[in-house]
């Protein structure tokens, strides 16, 4: 009977959110802009390969064209695979407006994920444009194999929650420390370095690899884009996905547990 | 001038007082940096990975860790210095309390660009220094005396830019309404400055040049280390900063004169 | 309704004293210490009850709205409303109450405040039908009319409030804590919040308890006040007698046709301001019959006024006693 009428809130949730969204478009487009780490590692590897095709691990040659059709792949899966409720949750903490949002009958948890989920639509009209681009440009380098596109929102899904959960946990070490912001820093920096963000995970030496495939964060970026890319056939991904959603469950229970801790602590010494 | 030495040692005192307050956030600092090297740096070793690998034309492996070295260096400025006090303007302008800075009888820019700082951030300077050794001994010898002042001439001039970079997106933030992501925006735009300027080609090397001046930031000091940078781009540089410097004070005049409060 | 018995609600924070050395020293070794932010209230109020809840500042009032509405935790003791245990925060008993904090708003910034509204619903899971009622009486109530139809940031100070009440409203919750509502406002509007205040009360019959610093709004809405001080109660009950026993004495104003001398009124009560033609005067409640009796048979009274001192005053003087005595203690 809870859940139910949690879900039925749902679809308003996501029509407000959407109008926030609206609301915000300029703000976003500024969040879209700065993700230009994606072009800038485009444009060195192009440059590195302009010599001579750059040899991955898997015996693969990447050559200028290969590098353009992942990195813009990159960017259309970082747009819509983000989530920024670390950020809005330490504000929150640190404001004592989460108050307002604790008095509602609702979990927060899930007002958090909706409004981050309500900016979707929008992302994803950011991204037409690079997706023309790519399939108009590099459109023989993207997989022609129809079962795994099938995969592939199934992937970005996966790596949504990756993301947002990952950022509820840290969003909900604010309830402990005064500087959980500085933790998200670090947990970005190994994400840029694992993801797959900087480079093809194929380039890294073996041993960096074998690394990335036990963290999470290729379950973020590197999953979906080598879907795209065809890197992946649909029996090589399975496996892949099988622990993209393992990694998405532990962030659910690891996230939900911390929250749940700092709640208390939060009634504990108050906001 | 004796009296804006004075406020700013005392907007220094307040930082670290409030530095010494959290002193969790030393370790964490500390940890950041270390991590933000490492993440400057793994790139470079895939690049260069293998002895097939080309890497980027003109440049060795040494060579290149110098560049990076040298965007530590300036990211730790950007982050310790630079970023906070924009943040605390951008802070200012939400809450609609920049009034009483500009009610103060100082320069306002003098005192929203010393409002605060993260001191905590000077541990980037450790481990440049650790990846620009590092690079010296992968290219065998040390830089020459007068490389280093050049470079040391250089990050100067890198200072300025940044600075007035900063004002000029203070001047932004009085006209556009939601300014929270802007110091996030100049930062991801600053990590293009990790590489060689010889990566970018054409309208892009163009901007990172004359608009973003990033090449003056990270590729200049480091060829000046290398002992490879021409004579006549050190006077440009220098030149072309203090005209960026003096276009952005004025910029930052007009905005102040055109700013209405949020307030009421 | 609400019921509170041996609440208490202490911290333990970390003493920072000024200084760079000083906050260097505390890098290694911090010092805490205990501050009990309420500590031992008891009282209950019944279905209906419009509660003004009065203390200085840091009096422990906040913190005590904040356990009823289940968001602190009580150290010891207990609170419940109607029925429910706050603190464990069901979604049936968040459903029943709500929390109006002044200082702090629940509308979103850059959207209108039907947007908050509609959200709330959905959240609340309000009937669409009752929803749409209760919207249209509370439109007419607060007199909102095209405000909900711009954006928050675009809303006076008041129209905000305003909004912020309703969006407060929409899902008809039976108790009320109202912290500090009509703070910053002008008077006017304070007076139409008022208004809006007890008409919400009389027509819906919710409990409410309202902390104000305004005496006015308290005097207006409250014919119950509880006191508290350093997180202890230290009255509670009817308005008057809260007035009648920190200020035993009324004022009493007399305006003379010929000039009186001052021995001739100081028999009436102690002087607080003497002309030839007029005096104000402090009397006891119990001596004020006598007092008006002697002062027209004996004096050439030309006019003639009693009155309570200015709520205000009591107040002031109350904290001011309380914290004289804090500082002998």
């Amino acid at each position: 009977m809870k859940t139910f009428a949690a879900l039925r809130a749902i679809p308003t949730l996501l029509k407000i959110g959407f109008s926030e969204a609206v609301a915000y478009r300029a703000e976003m487009l500024v969040w879209v802009f700065a993700t230009t780490m994606p072009l800038i590692m485009m444009m060195l590897w192009t440059t590195v390969a302009e010599a001579s095709p750059v040899v991955g691990q898997g015996g693969k040659q990447w050559g200028s064209g290969a590098f353009v059709a992942y990195f813009l792949s990159v960017f259309i899966v970082r747009q819509l695979i983000s989530a920024w409720a670390a950020w809005e949750i330490n504000f929150e903490v640190r404001q004592g407006m989460l108050s307002m949002r604790l008095l509602r009958p609702m979990h927060p948890v899930l007002s958090f994920a909706m409004s981050n989920l309500a900016y979707m639509p929008m992302r994803a009209v950011v991204t037409l444009p690079v997706f023309a681009i790519l399939l108009v440009t590099e459109l023989s380098r993207m997989t022609a194999q129809w079962q795994v596109w099938l995969l592939w929102p199934l992937a970005l899904i996966g790596g949504w929650l990756i993301t947002f959960f990952a950022n509820v946990a840290i969003g909900s070490l604010s309830f402990f420390i005064d500087s959980s912001i500085k933790i998200m820093d670090v947990w970005l920096a190994a994400f840029f370095v694992f993801s797959g963000y900087l480079f093809p995970l194929e380039l890294f030496p073996e041993w960096l690899r074998i690394a990335a495939q036990w963290l999470p964060f290729r379950y973020q970026i590197g999953l979906p884009v080598e879907l795209m890319t065809g890197q992946l056939t649909v029996e090589a991904a399975l496996p892949l996905l099988a622990r993209q959603y393992t990694w998405a469950g532990l962030m659910v229970v690891a996230s939900l547990l911390l929250w749940r801790s700092g709640i208390k602590r939060f009634q504990a010494f108050g906001g | 001038m004796t009296r804006y030495l004075r406020l700013l040692g005392l907007q220094l005192r307040t930082s670290a007082l409030l530095a010494a307050q959290y002193r969790f956030d030393f370790f964490v600092d500390a940890a950041i940096s270390l991590f933000w090297t490492a993440t400057a740096v793994v790139p470079l070793f895939v690049v260069y990975g293998e002895e097939t690998r080309p890497g980027i034309p003109g440049w060795s492996f040494g060579e290149a860790l110098v560049v990076t070295a040298c965007f530590i260096l300036l990211q730790g400025v950007l982050d310790g210095a630079i970023n906070p006090g924009l943040q605390a303007v951008i802070d200012h302008i939400r809450k609609g309390t920049l009034d009483f800075v500009l009610l103060k009888p100082a320069d306002a820019q003098f005192l929203v660009s010393t409002s605060r700082f993260m001191l905590w951030r000077v541990f980037s300077l450790v481990t440049s220094g650790i990846v620009f050794g590092i690079a010296f001994h992968q290219i065998g010898h040390g830089p020459s005396v007068l490389g280093v002042l050049t470079a040391l001439v250089l990050f100067a001039v890198a200072t300025l830019l940044l600075y007035s970079l900063w004002i000029l997106i203070i001047s932004a933030a009085f006209i556009v309404v939601k300014v929270d992501n802007l110091t996030y925006l100049f930062s991801s735009i600053f990590d293009a400055a990790r590489w060689p300027s010889s990566v970018f080609r054409g309208a892009v090397k163009f901007f990172f040049t004359f608009v973003i001046p990033l090449a003056v930031m990270t590729t200049f000091p480091a060829e000046a280390l290398l002992g490879r940078l021409a004579p006549m781009t050190l006077v440009s540089s220098i030149g072309g900063a203090f005209v960026f410097a003096a276009v952005a004070r004025r910029i930052w005049l007009r905005s102040i004169g055109h700013y209405t409060s949020a307030g009421g | 309704m609400i019921r509170l018995s041996g609440l208490r609600k202490h911290y333990r924070v970390h003493k920072r004293p000024p200084g760079l050395k000083a906050a260097l020293k505390s890098l290694f070794k911090r010092e805490y210490e205990i501050v009990k932010a309420v500590d031992g209230i008891d009282f209950s109020i019944s279905p209906g009850e419009r509660v003004g809840f009065l203390g200085p500042n840091g009096a422990g009032k906040t913190t005590t709205l904040k356990m009823a509405s289940g968001l602190l935790h009580p150290t010891s003791g207990e609170v419940t409303v109607d029925g429910h245990t706050p603190q464990k925060r069901e979604n049936e008993f968040l459903k029943k109450i709500m929390l109006v904090m002044g200082q702090k708003q629940q509308l979103m910034w850059d959207l209108p405040p039907a947007d908050t509204y509609e959200l709330n619903r959905a959240i609340y899971d309000v009937p669409r039908a009752d929803f749409t009622k209760r919207l249209k009486e509370l439109t007419e109530l607060l007199e909102l009319g095209e405000l909900v139809t711009k954006p928050t940031r675009q809303l006076s100070l008041g129209e905000r409030m305003k909004c912020e009440l309703a969006g407060a409203l929409i899902h008809g919750p039976k108790v009320l804590f109202l912290d500090e509502p009509t703070i910053g406002l002008d008077v006017s509007m304070q007076v139409a919040m008022r208004d809006f205040i007890r008409r919400y009360n009389e027509e819906h019959g919710a409990t409410l308890i309202l902390t104000s610093h305004y005496m006015d709004d308290v005097a207006a809405l409250c014919p119950r006040v509880i006191v508290i001080d350093k997180g202890a109660l230290s009255f509670d009950g009817k308005l008057e007698d809260l007035v009648t026993q920190v200020r035993p004495e009324k004022r009493l104003t007399l305006r003379f046709s010929a000039p009186v001398s001052r021995e001739q009124v100081a028999e009436l009560g102690t002087i607080v301001k003497h002309e030839p033609a007029q005096a104000v005067l402090l009397v006891k409640q119990s001596a004020m019959n006598a007092a008006v009796a002697k002062a027209l048979a004996t004096l050439p009274v030309q006019d003639l006024n009693v009155e309570n001192p200015p709520l205000e005053e009591v107040m002031s003087e109350l904290f001011s006693r309380s914290r004289a005595a804090r500082e002998v203690a």
